[in-house]
């Protein structure tokens, strides 16, 4: 099983799901809502988290492959956050601008941000928790 | 004196299950089958919150909900989805029309249901 990787400080929660089958997605989802629920996320924020996590489940299990999705606490200075990651090794032949281009157009409005880091190839998404850095403050 | 809920949903296997649901934790529930029929019963008598469906006859959720966050008698009652749609796109949507929460109807919608009214203050934990 992979292990989570970010550019900032991981602390609790660490979760993970591993994602084989569509029953996995559900999962994935209310992961992601426990999660996001005791970093303290408002709920509709964390129906974001849950759509976010949910959409990126269904795109690494239309590779075949089993995956798993890991559930971070992060910490930017004053910032804390929640980070949802997989490794995604099919899309290492693939320029990051045009990897980064699809998942925002597709869930760029649930987080603030989505990266890509490399060796191994990885889908990193985050929601702060703080106002700094908000996109979508409600 | 239980709270009333008011549900909004044109299933009426579904209306009952979400009303079991609500009911065993000592709310008392209303029901409407449409959106219009929601919006009237939420302006005439409102609850203390309402859950909603987005796939409706004649008038979806995401209207319905835009249409109660409009309204001053509704506004400040809680609105909670729960629906068939969870792409990112429809939970914008829903979160956008000005929704407390957007739960999809998947095997944990009932624990997330009850764990957004204790967070929403209308159950104690």
């Amino acid at each position: 099983m992979s292990e989570a990787r970010s550019p900032y400080k991981m602390r609790p929660p660490v979760m993970q799901v591993r994602v084989e089958d569509s029953m996995d997605i559900m999962i994935v989802r209310d992961t992601t809502r426990r999660a996001a629920a005791l970093l303290g996320f408002s709920p509709a924020h964390r129906a974001q988290l849950a759509s976010a996590s949910a959409t990126l489940a269904e795109l690494v299990l239309k590779t075949g492959e089993v995956h798993t999705i890991h559930l971070n606490g992060i910490i930017d200075g004053a910032r804390s956050g929640l980070q949802i990651s997989s490794e995604t090794p099919w899309l290492a032949s693939v320029s990051a601008n045009n990897v980064l281009t699809a998942l925002k157009s597709k869930m760029g409005e649930l987080v603030d941000e989505i990266l890509l880091e490399r060796d191994p190839t990885t889908i990193l998404m985050v929601m702060w928790l703080t106002s700094e850095g908000r996109q979508d403050e409600r | 004196m239980a709270l009333e809920v008011l549900l909004v949903e044109d299933s009426k296997t579904q209306a009952a299950q979400i009303k079991e649901t609500l009911e065993s934790v000592g709310l008392r529930v209303r029901v409407a089958y449409d959106g219009p029929d929601g919006l009237r019963e939420a302006i005439a008598n409102p609850p203390a919150l309402i859950v909603l469906d987005v796939k409706l006859p004649t008038m979806d959720g995401f209207q319905v909900c835009r249409r109660l966050k409009r309204n001053p008698t509704t506004q400040d009652i809680p609105v909670i989805m729960l629906t068939e749609k969870s792409d990112p796109k429809a939970t914008m949507s829903g979160l956008r029309s000005g929704a407390d929460d957007y739960i999809p109807k998947d095997i944990f919608a009932s624990e997330h249901l009850i764990e957004t009214l204790q967070e929403l203050g209308l159950l104690e934990e």
